[in-house]
């Protein structure tokens, strides 16, 4: 569960204060697929930033499964990104000395003990990149590049996934390939998915929609209970 | 209408907004220009000033207007000649004054171990003409040398831990240290010293009982001229016409006069300036490689810029003008930190050659040096820029919109054609290594050294930049096949050396060249010295004594049989004078100009032996086995030089009697033994009864040599003894202080090679960033990254380390070949070389790296 008090985020511009989110609360439980969206500006990539724990709040707090996440050292800051979140960027962020296999260990190298070839391997298959799983990005397509990065994401089953316009770079049909991942993913294993879209299409298959103007949340909308992770109950 | 052109100004204006977005990347771009400016600017604004120097103060430096060297002293005849020198018009007489330089032991009474010393004779009432002689504490030359009284270096005192005041023998004779020398004019006119300098009078040196027979003593006449009337100056008619008389007056003599400087000295160091100015020159090119690399990589991460201006209407010309004034400007910066940088070297210098300068130099503003610093810098770095600059050409504005540009099929004929689009490139390339040669020429003044210099180093470069391709790649195909066992920080770290725009190759070479340069000199430093050191066996002389005369000899060899400790018995040579009067017919006084050691010939040193000497080897002809018959052997060096051989008739003068003698044999001395004293051997009948000076060689125990010499030198005070473990203690320090020197200037190169480094991690800082973030983002801890980035910054100076080291130790090897000379592998040196380039490789990587680590992730990647 993701817990936000009165989050606020501003960054000093010489002598000018420009205020990014004015005041956030919100509470995100367990398994539920949220949609952030909202104009050009409107705060809600820094709203992300700061729920992954990539940045810090000016004021307010922020708590990760009980984890206040908003006084964390950089150290810990590490251990829970790399444990408890997965991160899926608009523009993939692969390592590009790395082969796509290399890309999707990475994080259990970082995170987890023991060999995570096989798992990696199998999410690779999973995303369709079976054949590929040797190839640098620079040699993958868009989508093929951001199946990648959704397998780098799932490859520690970190219980939270943030999607920062995850499909603003790909085609329709990539688009839909890369949602139906990731919501499969939050159906499955019950991953909570809080993901930023411009795209109304997207957020309206999500569970819950919040719609940020001018750094605050002005509609908060929810359309159906999470479902149970299939992989919990089934 | 045709297009206009974009005028120079706005060309410069948006090249300088282009500059000012990435300055990091761009100061380590000047800076790789200002470490070859410096250097160059550093050494030849010194050789500036001492040539200056030499020429300010030619008259000190050789004691007065006009010199004569002699071996022997003028007889009767020659010294009538002498008192008559002068000219027309002057308001006085000739003035003229005698010094005498010898070797000789010196001992103090406290230490009776004596050790060698070079010894100067001067009359102090005449001597110096021009400058002074700075003596502690301070008193008149005159004063000082008065009765039995002499005046030393510091470093005598220092070796036989006197002190003004204390006694001291010469010869025969005992001197009170009335001063410490701190000055001496004429010092670097008087020739090599291999002991400290001693200085007594003219009228005590006779009394020393140390200029016996045949004895090594060289000569100098000083001549001062008496200024012209009517101008007070002194004309060069004047002095040419003296000169001419003092050639007259002493033929055998090497005439000097001030308006020539020191020709030696001056050609020594127009050949050192040559030498240290092209390894500065190294660095220079390299530095330009570096900038031509940065601007390369620059150019490709402008793709979208240079495709937006081309969209917008701006022609390739307009580009290449954009960017030649970049890169001028940045060289032109780059110059001018140099200058100041090279200002500093300048002054730095002297320190580092230590005491192998034997004069003040005054340094000056060497504007000289300066503009030919900077021209050279700009000149080199506009022609290794002209080819990358030339690809904006190919940029296609359809890059706006598409960013994937169809590749062409991979074939052979592909492959021609896409070298054929280079062409210019190509051409350009040529131009550059011809235009290399030209700066070459110019630095070093000789067209030859010049075009050597650019085809030797243009093919090491070469060599150097496919070992550093094969080591890239072969590291690569490695990784590839183990990738995944190894752990990951260190995977990551490997895979990152081959990050788009990194300059790996070229970073390996430029980084290569420079661990090669200095790891070569000292290689060869050290093959050359151990090779001295271990041909020191018990079976060869480790002693030699000079001055021996005739009456002596018996008693020596006897004073040698009953000492303890000599381990081989001496051997004597004899060295008789004479003189060459024709070789094949040809006189030798007719010789002149023809590179024939007229000298050497007119007085040459002769010795006698029925049989060939010990360590000499035959060559050529037979040895005589008559101790009469008219003929003699000549040593292989002569022989090359002389043009002469086995069968050659020779007219050669012994005690006012020719002899015409015939070549019967050549024989090659080891440079070991006594043999090599002497390269005209005659049969004993020709010889024996002229009189003769004899030289000695024996080996003693090195354990036992302080005692062995002060009773050597008790009984005999004139015997000059060279010790040649004292000795390859000199020439070790000399050779090490001229070796340094060199290491110095090879260290611009690594400074140069770290430079490429510095700007190739600045250019991809943007992707470090990223990568740092994204591994955050991921759950990587600060000390993961910096594992990642310092195996990459490590592996790429091991490998540039391994580059120079394997390229050192195999031009070594060819070169001690050359020099028949056997070569070691120095573990030490090699491995400290490699480890020592890892270490300033991370370093400079992780300087030119910073704030990466404190980024937060979201600052960067909002950036996007």
């Amino acid at each position: 569960m993701i817990e936000v008090k009165g989050v606020r985020k501003w960054i000093q511009n010489g002598a000018r204060r420009v205020e990014i989110l004015k005041g956030i609360s919100l509470t995100i439980p367990a398994g539920q697929f949220v949609a952030i969206v909202g104009a050009s500006g409107s705060g809600k990539s820094t709203l992300l930033g700061l729920l992954a724990g990539l940045d810090s709040p000016s004021e307010g707090e922020i708590w990760l499964d009980g984890v206040p996440i908003h006084n964390l050292a950089e150290a810990q800051l590490a251990q829970v990104r790399g444990s408890k979140i997965g991160f899926v960027f608009q523009s993939y962020q692969l390592i590009q000395t790395l082969t796509a296999l290399e890309n999707v260990l990475l994080p259990h190298e970082l995170n987890a003990s023991g060999s995570g070839l096989a798992k990696a391997r199998r999410l690779l298959a999973e995303v369709g990149l079976a054949e590929r799983m040797e190839h640098y990005p620079v040699q993958l397509s868009g989508g093929e590049q951001q199946r990648v990065a959704l397998a780098r994401a799932f490859v520690v089953e970190p219980p939270v996934v943030m999607a920062d316009e995850p499909t603003g770079n790909l085609d329709s049909t990539n688009g839909k390939l890369v949602l139906d991942l990731l919501l499969d993913r939050n159906k499955r294993a019950g991953t909570t998915l809080v993901l930023v879209t411009h795209d109304p299409e997207v957020a309206s298959r999500a569970d819950r929609r919040i719609v940020l103007r001018d750094g605050m949340i002005v509609e908060d909308t929810l359309f159906t209970q999470p479902a149970a992770s299939e992989e919990n109950h089934g | 209408m045709a297009k206009q052109a974009l005028s120079w100004r706005r060309a410069a204006a948006i090249g300088w907004r282009d500059l000012k977005s990435a300055p990091a990347k761009f100061s380590f771009v000047v800076l790789s220009v200002a470490v070859g400016v410096a250097a160059l600017v550093g050494v030849r604004g010194l050789s500036e000033g001492f040539r200056w120097t030499l020429s300010a103060e030619s008259r000190s430096l050789l004691g007065g207007d006009l010199s004569a060297r002699v071996f022997r002293m003028p007889n009767a005849e020659e010294q009538a000649k002498l008192t008559k020198l002068g000219a027309p018009g002057m308001t006085g007489p000739v003035r003229t004054t005698w010094t005498t330089e010898t070797l000789s032991m010196a001992s103090i009474p406290e230490d009776p171990v004596p050790i060698l010393v070079t010894l100067k004779a001067v009359d102090p009432a005449a001597y110096p003409y021009y400058g002074t002689v700075g003596l502690e504490p301070a008193m008149s030359l005159e004063d000082a040398l008065a009765g039995d009284q002499a005046v030393v270096a510091d470093e005598f005192l220092i070796r036989l831990n006197a002190r003004v005041g204390s006694m001291l023998k010469l010869g025969g004779r005992q001197f009170r240290i009335a001063a410490v020398i701190k000055e001496e004019p004429d010092r670097i006119s008087a020739g090599a010293g291999m002991g400290p300098r001693v200085m007594i009078s003219n009228a005590t040196l006779e009394k020393t009982g140390l200029l016996g027979f045949g004895s090594r003593a060289s000569h100098r006449l000083l001549v001062e001229l008496p200024v012209l009337a009517g101008t007070g100056k002194k004309a060069d008619a004047q002095v040419a016409a003296v000169r001419t008389q003092l050639e007259a007056a002493l033929p055998e003599a090497q005439v000097m006069d001030f308006r020539e400087g020191n020709p030696a000295l001056n050609h020594g160091l127009d050949n050192a300036t040559a030498i240290l100015s092209l390894i500065c020159l190294v660095a220079m090119v390299l530095g330009a490689i570096g900038v031509a690399m940065a601007m390369h990589a620059h150019l490709e991460q402008r793709m979208d810029m240079l495709a937006i201006l081309k969209a917008l209407g701006a022609g390739s010309s307009d580009l290449l003008r954009i960017f030649l004034l970049q890169t001028l400007g940045l060289g032109l910066v780059g110059g001018l930190v140099g200058v100041g940088a090279g200002i500093a070297v300048m002054y730095a210098l002297p320190h580092a050659f230590g005491t192998l300068i034997p004069f003040h130099a005054t340094l000056g503003f060497p504007w000289k040096s300066i503009l030919a610093g900077l021209g050279t810098g700009l000149l080199t770095t506009l022609l290794f820029c002209l080819p990358p600059l030339l690809d904006v050409r190919a940029v296609r504005p359809v890059l706006v919109l598409r960013r994937l540009v169809e590749q062409g099929p991979d074939t052979f004929k592909a492959w021609i054609a896409r070298w054929w689009a280079r062409r210019l490139q190509l051409a350009l390339a040529a131009v550059v290594v011809v235009a290399l040669g030209g700066i070459a020429w110019g630095l070093a003044d000789s067209a030859k050294v010049g075009m050597t210099f650019a085809g030797m180093f243009t093919a090491a470069l070469a060599v150097l930049l496919v070992l550093a391709w094969v080591a890239l790649r072969t590291l690569r195909f490695l990784l590839n096949r183990v990738r995944l066992q190894l752990p990951s920080a260190l995977r990551h770290g490997l895979a990152n050396l081959y990050r788009p725009g990194n300059q790996s190759a070229a970073v390996l070479a430029a980084l290569g060249t420079g661990v090669m340069l200095i790891l070569a000199v000292y290689l060869l430093q050290a093959g050359l010295l151990r090779d001295i050191r271990e041909t020191a066996s018990p079976k060869l002389p480790n002693l030699f004594l000079v001055d021996v005369q005739t009456a002596e000899a018996e008693g020596i060899k006897t004073f040698f049989q009953h000492q303890p400790g000599v381990t081989q018995q001496l051997t004597l040579m004899p060295i008789v004078q004479g003189r060459f009067i024709s070789l094949n017919g040809k006189p030798v006084a007719e010789m002149k100009g023809e590179h024939v050691p007229r000298r050497m010939l007119e007085s040459a040193e002769l010795s006698w032996a029925d049989t060939i000497p010990e360590g000499d080897k035959l060559t050529a002809g037979a040895w005589w086995h008559d101790p009469n018959v008219q003929e003699l052997a000549l040593g292989d060096w002569v022989v090359e030089r002389l043009h002469v051989g086995v069968g050659s008739s020779v007219e050669l003068e012994i005690g006012g009697v020719a002899h015409t003698l015939r070549v019967a044999a050549v024989f090659k001395a080891d440079g070991q033994h006594l043999g090599a004293r002497a390269s005209f051997v005659l049969p004993s009948g020709l010889l024996k009864d002229q009189p003769a000076a004899w030289y000695g060689g024996a080996h003693v125990d090195p354990k036992r040599f302080p005692e062995f010499e002060r009773a050597l030198f008790k009984a005999y005070p004139t015997v000059t003894v060279i010790n040649i473990a004292d000795m390859l203690e000199r020439i070790e320090s000399v050779v090490d202080q001229i070796t340094f020197v060199v290491r110095l200037l090879a260290g611009f190169s690594i400074l140069a090679g770290l430079m490429i480094l510095a700007s190739s991690v600045a250019s991809t800082r943007f992707r470090r960033m990223r990568e740092a973030v994204v591994l955050k983002t991921l759950g990587a801890t600060r000390r993961r990254i910096v594992t990642i980035f310092s195996v990459e910054f490590s592996v790429l100076g091991v490998l540039a380390g391994g580059v120079g080291v394997v390229f050192a130790n195999l031009l070594t090897r060819v070169l001690l070949r050359k020099l028949e000379v056997g070569f070691h592998l120095e573990w030490k040196a090699t491995l400290i070389a490699l480890a020592g380039t890892a270490l300033l490789a991370t370093a400079t990587g992780w300087i030119a790296s910073y704030r990466i680590l404190g980024l937060r992730p979201l600052e960067v990647l909002r950036e996007e």
